[in-house]
């Protein structure tokens, strides 16, 4: 009896706790379905790539299908000495096989990057063997060796030994400047190699201080942005979106034009008598010309976010602090500042992450120091075709993003961003 | 409603025809280079065989094709590569390999296409198209007299200023090591095998730090082609390592007050590859075939001061001297190949970087991040 009272039920008879939920799961389909696309479009073009770019990181299975036989005798050998006789017949077999099925140029590119230096060598090896050159008969390691001095470097050894597993961190390992020895531990590259770490602490360092310039800059603007009639912030706001419109290299040229050591600035400087003609301060071509034009660059990206959040705040509330007995720091201190907030995660997000991955305009402005590490993910790109390397750091970049927004998360907290 | 339908039914099928599958599609480096390839010998070409030649500008590097051919769509028919591209390409399996004396027709006076080429191919996926120099040029008007060697380049104490160098090892290695006394020797062989060496990088290395770190110089790195003319028009820099295309250009083309120097160039080539699988294969070998004979090559040269890579070519151009599209220049003396330019130089050797460009890569950005 008591749990039929309990049960409220529908004009139709069906209890209202089942009625609800059909109900509900029919908008959760919808829902669904609503998002779907999204979803579909997000699987496709970002997270089916990034994965894609991670097996092509590690993955070295190509090279290990290729040459069997020397990896097979390779297996007793320490890499201390030259290898024995053994591996010079397997690896003159593999290299063979390779040879009639016109693969032998892919072997050569891909132990090139391993190790410099492999692409004549081997195309010696070519020749030899299209000219039928080689004695199957006699020794091996002889013949072998006697083509080029390389041969005879235990070092091309080695480089072939370190290529066997199919599977292989070595990239990631070489974007901090380490590479997995002979003896299977991770040991610093030469000195005069070691560029990675250089360019990872320069690309956090240029967009570190990009993003805190841009936030000195930005915010003033901002603030005079919101709180201006809207007769003169239209204005404004027309004066900081229409570079944003401009082409970015364009930008790039005209602080070129503007800060070089002939430019127009320097000219206005001895002009005024500021410094004498042939003591021109160095503005471009240097970190000062890359603070300058991609700070310029980046600007919009921390005043759009911030204006939208500060034309929310109300001026009473300012008004209301000073009442209280704040001075008016005190009270933009305590009161105004803190509501920003958002506004500045949001902008300092946007204009680092950004900052981090750029690259034309530093190349072009910043003169020695203009390379970051999104110029070397290039060059691997087009130039050396390491397109392994260049999905490796890649990644490592994107890593390094997310550690980022994990770092900010735990400070500020994600769901204080505010876009608008 | 109907009618924006149609009209958009009519653009796509205007834009269909237009990127048929019946153009060749060939792929350059743009600007006032491809200019002079399409009037110089595109053009004629197509008019010819009665085909149609579209140009399609690039930046370089084999990555786009490489990604072409992994989609499985590809839509290049003829690239317009380095030397270094054409035997990485080859490697991969990207390019065509040619047979030369039967792909391509030989010189008018009978002599065979291999023979007639300025130098042996690189590859056997290469056909060359032009030779161009990297040489440099300083600005009249700010320099105290004269330089004329490569030494005069690194002498910051008679010709004090900034210098701009590309941006990458390539040629900056090897003009260093000119400077600094080597002998280039036959095609520059001398220079290669010293920077076979590590004492021989480490010297090179040394001389360009030398020079950048000078209070006297200083080095601005150049990454566009146009930029070293500008550097040195606006006064930025006195003296300016580039292309001499750009170079001539900038003095017959806008009257800039600029003056090359050839001592210590380095001579480098250009080439055609032919995409292995393309749109348009068929066609394409034979445009290319045509596009690189005796006559045709020396069409470029009517726009812009690169060197035909054919011997016979010259010829052409000597018999039909002033050369040069506004009808008074000579382009003999404007030829990276022209004896008063070549007293010494040396060839770009593209086994040498396809072997070591990686490493001395990675040892140029660690010399230059600590300058």
């Amino acid at each position: 009896m008591s749990s039929e009272i309990n049960k409220i039920l529908t004009t139709d008879g069906i209890p209202l706790e089942e009625s609800l939920k059909k109900a509900e799961r029919k908008n959760k389909i919808k829902a669904f379905l609503l998002v779907s696309p999204l979803l579909l479009f997000l699987i496709i073009t970002y997270i089916f790539p990034i994965g894609e770019m991670f097996t092509r990181s590690i993955d070295d299975k190509m090279i290990t299908n290729m040459l069997p036989n020397t990896f097979k005798s390779m297996e007793t050998w320490d890499g201390q000495e030259m290898p024995e006789e053994e591996v010079f017949k397997s690896f003159y077999i593999d290299f063979k096989k390779l040879v009639e099925i016109k693969e032998h140029g892919k072997l050569g590119q891909r132990l090139n990057k391993e190790k410099n230096g492999f692409t004549t060598i081997l195309k010696k090896l070519f020749r030899q063997i299209q000219r039928n050159k080689i004695d199957e008969s006699g020794s091996f390691k002889e013949q072998i060796t006697s083509l080029h001095k390389r041969f005879n470097n235990v070092e091309y050894w080695r480089a072939i030994k370190r290529t066997a597993p199919p599977y292989t961190m070595a990239k990631y390992l070489k974007g901090m400047d380490l590479y997995l020895d002979e003896k299977g531990e991770i040991s610093q590259v030469a000195e005069d190699r070691r560029i990675h770490r250089i360019l990872w602490l320069r690309t956090l360092e240029v967009a570190f201080f990009v993003t805190i310039f841009c936030f000195l800059m930005g915010y003033p603007i901002a603030h005079l942005l919101a709180t201006l009639p809207m007769k003169y912030s239209n204005l404004l706001m027309i004066c900081v979106l229409l570079p944003f419109w401009t082409s970015l290299l364009v930008r790039t040229a005209s602080w070129m034009i503007l800060l070089q050591q002939q430019g127009i600035v320097n000219d206005f400087f001895v002009m005024i008598g500021l410094v004498t003609d042939d003591s021109r301060p160095e503005m471009m071509y240097n970190k000062v010309g890359t603070y300058v034009a991609m700070t310029q660059i980046l600007l919009p990206f921390m005043v759009l976010p911030l204006y939208s959040v500060m034309k929310t705040i109300s001026p009473s509330l300012m008004r209301a602090g000073k009442s209280l007995g704040g001075t008016p720091f005190v009270a933009f201190w305590k009161v105004y500042f803190p509501l920003t907030i958002p506004g500045i995660g949001a902008g300092c997000l946007l204009v680092f992450i950004l900052a981090i991955g750029y690259y034309i305009t530093p190349a072009l402005v910043g003169g020695a120091s203009g390379t970051l590490i999104s110029n070397q993910i290039a060059y691997h790109m087009k130039t050396t075709l390491d397109w392994s390397f260049a999905s490796a750091m890649g990644l490592m970049l994107l890593t390094g993003v997310l550690v980022v927004y994990w770092i900010y998360n735990k400070l500020v907290g994600v769901d204080n961003i505010k876009l608008g | 409603m109907k009618k924006l339908t149609k009209l958009f039914l009519a653009l796509s099928f205007a834009l269909s025809v237009t990127t048929s599958a019946f153009a060749v599609v060939a792929v350059s480096w743009g600007g006032a280079y491809t200019e002079s390839q399409k009037l110089g010998y595109g053009d004629p070409t197509a008019k010819k065989l009665g085909i149609t030649i579209d140009w399609v500008d690039y930046s370089g590097g084999l990555s786009e094709i490489k990604a072409q051919k992994e989609a499985g769509k590809i839509t290049w028919d003829i690239i317009d590569v380095f030397a270094f591209d054409t035997i990485n390409g080859c490697d991969e399996g990207i390019f065509v390999e040619f047979d030369f004396d039967k792909d391509f027709p030989a010189a008018p006076d009978g002599t065979p296409a291999s023979e007639d080429f300025f130098a042996p191919m690189p590859s056997k996926c290469a056909v060359g198209n032009i030779l161009y120099s990297w040489n440099y040029a300083y600005n009249k008007n700010n320099v105290k007299g004269t330089p004329k060697t490569i030494k005069d380049f690194f002498n910051t104490k008679k010709f004090p200023g900034k210098r701009a160098i590309y941006k990458s090892a390539l040629t900056n290695l090897e003009i260093a090591l000119a400077a600094d006394g080597i002998k280039p020797g036959k095609g520059g062989e001398k220079i290669y095998k010293a920077l076979e060496t590590e004492k021989g990088v480490q010297r090179a290395m040394d001389k360009i730090k030398a020079l950048c770190t000078d209070p006297q110089g200083g080095c601005v790195f150049w990454s566009a082609g146009a930029q070293p003319p500008e550097l040195l028009m606006s006064g930025e820099v006195v003296m300016a390592t580039g292309w001499n295309g750009r170079f001539f250009n900038a003095i017959v083309g806008e009257g800039a007050p600029l003056v090359q120097v050839w001592d210590g160039q380095g001579l480098d080539y250009e080439y055609f590859a032919l995409v292995k699988g393309g749109p348009n294969e068929a066609d394409a070998k034979k445009a290319l075939a045509m596009m690189t004979n005796t006559e045709m090559l020396a069409g470029s040269a009517k726009y812009i001061a690169y060197a035909p890579y054919r011997k016979s070519s010259l010829d052409v151009i000597k018999a039909g001297e002033p050369w040069y599209k506004d009808g008074k220049t000579e382009m003999m003396p404007q030829m990276p190949t022209a004896p008063a330019n070549t007293k010494n130089y040396f060839l770009v050797d593209p086994f040498f970087w396809a072997d070591n460009g990686t490493e001395l890569g990675e040892k140029w950005e660690a010399m230059k991040a600590g300058l």
